[in-house]
């Protein structure tokens, strides 16, 4: 028996089959965290005692005096700033040198080596590190050791703690980054740019002045990705220094992590403060996306 | 004179830039072959006696074996799940959802904002009461989140990237919807969906939190690599770097995919 020939209803129905499902399931798998956090965040659940009650805005109440939940906040922002901000400029510098100043073979294997860092597992990656910066077998500290000064313990102290887990940061997105800014540039017309050469700018003026306002959209675009994956802070700063020394690289998920999981198994109070997160950062993303897409244009 | 200063200059700082990107990992493979007592020393030792022992004791951690299998399963499983429903998503919204794409797109990406730990604590309640909590399956459900969501953000722009020709002549031909995706649109867009498909491999294999939240029992490669640092007294700095690599080796075996991945995505076009 043949079919009708109706084409609309097949054409609709494969549609329909191929993103029902999935949809479906991502709904399904994103709504009850979202509305179950909420619900949560409204009791007083531990993971201690089995049974909760409703205590309606007490945890939010307790966060307003919570200064270890107000230096999470601090140490979010600041590492937020400091990644997106190191990263996208590494990106740059070494995305010109690179089309610049290395070409053909050459060019290629430098890529493959940048972006080998952004594939290393994070908890690999901060392992790796903190190796390195070990005070007494630390090759970082080795050149420190010759001029005789005494080692430093990066990680150990608070004042330079967040910035050793950022150099780690970016030096996985920061490489990523360089290549990918050098693609975009590789895609650049070659005409406005010889131009500019003529007419004797330096190079470093020709990028500024030409091809990076060019470029203005994806590179927004990748300052809007990085500061999505920035808040990912978890992994890395858990494996190395796991908030420390103290609170001083406790981000706004170690927190909420050590509150409802690790140490006090106080469910309720990290689940609004896992609210928060959420709606700050969904609230930022959201304004962040619509303007990065209205600037782009 | 200037010109070969300045281009010893560049040579320099590239190969600066190179040892700064490299050395971490080659020095971690190095000392991945260390015994203890070559690693710790104030002074970095470049020649030694290279050792399997690091590797063999770690094969040979039964909570190694088992992250090792544990993380096969769950980032395998949802891997094909996402695969299974994120490729025909992505052509659909590709080709046949132009009024919904740009929402659809959205909402796919702003899956990605939720930030994990948000995720983690409302799961390990919802799980606990639908009795599956520590089990592969409920981690397995979980990534599917990031699983399906990636392969759709990266995989429409692989379909857009098939001529339209194309498929409008299959279409002429007689051949249904479903026809021109499997037969005509998959095997066009294949290299960019590989691409992927692995990109969306490493997020999952490399994923700690997630998997440190709901697992007990159950856990992955990472949250026993993690583990490591924080167990006993003497740091096992060998086993630690052994199990690094060990950690890293899956991702960096598809390097090269990767890379022509992100030409294919970024140089479309121009060159």
């Amino acid at each position: 028996m043949h079919p009708p020939p109706n084409t609309a209803a097949p054409r609709s129905r494969f549609a329909m089959l191929a993103l029902g499902p999935p949809l479906a399931l991502l709904v399904l798998m994103s709504l009850p965290p979202t509305i179950g956090a909420l619900l949560l965040a409204f009791r007083n659940l531990t993971l201690m005692s089995p049974t909760s009650r409703w205590v309606g805005f007490a945890n939010f109440a307790r966060m307003l005096t919570d200064h270890r939940l107000h230096n999470a906040l601090q140490i979010s922002l600041l590492w937020e700033v400091v990644t997106v901000a190191g990263s996208m400029v590494v990106a740059v510098l070494l995305g010109v040198l690179i089309f610049e100043r290395v070409g053909g073979r050459a060019r290629d294997l430098v890529c493959l080596a940048l972006i080998l860092p952004i594939l290393l597992p994070r908890v690999s990656a901060g392992l790796i590190w903190r190796f390195m910066y070990s005070p007494l077998m630390g090759v970082v500290n080795y050149p420190v050791q010759l001029l005789g000064l005494p080692p430093v313990e990066y990680l150990s102290r608070p004042s330079t703690a967040l910035y050793a887990v950022a150099v780690v940061d970016v030096w996985q997105w920061g490489l990523f980054f360089a290549v990918i800014v050098l693609k975009l540039l590789e895609t650049l017309p070659a005409s406005p740019l010889e131009a500019a050469r003529l007419d004797h700018a330096s190079t470093w003026g020709v990028h500024w002045f030409i091809s990076l306002p060019m470029l203005r959209a994806p590179l927004i675009t990748m300052i809007f990705i990085k500061a999505v994956e920035s808040l990912r802070s978890f992994d890395l700063i858990y494996t190395m220094t796991n908030g420390g020394p103290g609170i001083a690289t406790e981000t706004l998920d170690l927190y909420a992590y050590q509150t409802g999981i690790g140490m006090s198994g106080r469910i309720s109070y990290a689940a609004a403060m896992s609210v928060l997160l959420l709606i700050l950062s969904t609230l930022a993303f959201s304004f962040l996306w619509k303007r990065s897409q209205r600037w782009s244009d | 004179m200037v010109g070969l200063m300045r281009q010893i200059g560049v040579v320099v700082t590239i190969v600066v830039l190179l040892f700064v990107t490299l050395f971490p990992v080659l020095w971690t493979l190095l000392s991945s072959f260390k015994t203890l007592k070559d690693i710790v020393t104030p002074v970095p030792t470049l020649l030694f006696e290279p050792t399997w022992q690091n590797y063999a004791a770690v094969l040979a951690t039964p909570s190694v074996q088992h992250g090792l299998a544990n993380s096969a399963i769950v980032v395998g499983c949802s891997l094909a799940v996402g695969m299974l429903l994120g490729i025909p998503a992505a052509h659909a919204l590709a080709r046949h959802a132009p009024r919904v794409k740009g929402d659809v797109l959205f909402y796919v990406l702003s899956l990605r904002f939720m930030p994990p730990v948000a995720i983690a604590i409302p799961f390990i309640v919802i799980y606990a009461g639908l009795g599956i909590n520590d089990t592969r399956f409920s981690l397995i459900l979980t990534y599917c989140l990031t699983t399906i969501s990636t392969i759709i953000w990266l995989g429409v722009p692989a379909f857009e990237q098939v001529p339209r020709e194309i498929e409008e002549a299959a279409t002429l031909e007689g051949y249904t919807q479903f026809e021109v995706f499997r037969k005509v649109a998959l095997p066009v867009a294949i290299p960019s969906l590989i691409g992927a498909v692995l990109f969306t491999f490493v997020i999952v294999w490399n994923e700690l939190l997630i998997a440190l939240s709901l697992t007990s029992q159950n856990f992955t490669l990472p949250v026993v690599a993690a583990s490591f640092t924080t167990m006993g007294m003497e740091v096992p700095w060998g086993i630690i770097n052994a199990s690094t690599i060990l950690l890293a080796l899956p991702p960096f075996l598809f390097i090269g995919f990767i890379m022509r991945f992100l030409n294919r995505f970024f140089g479309a076009g121009a060159r």
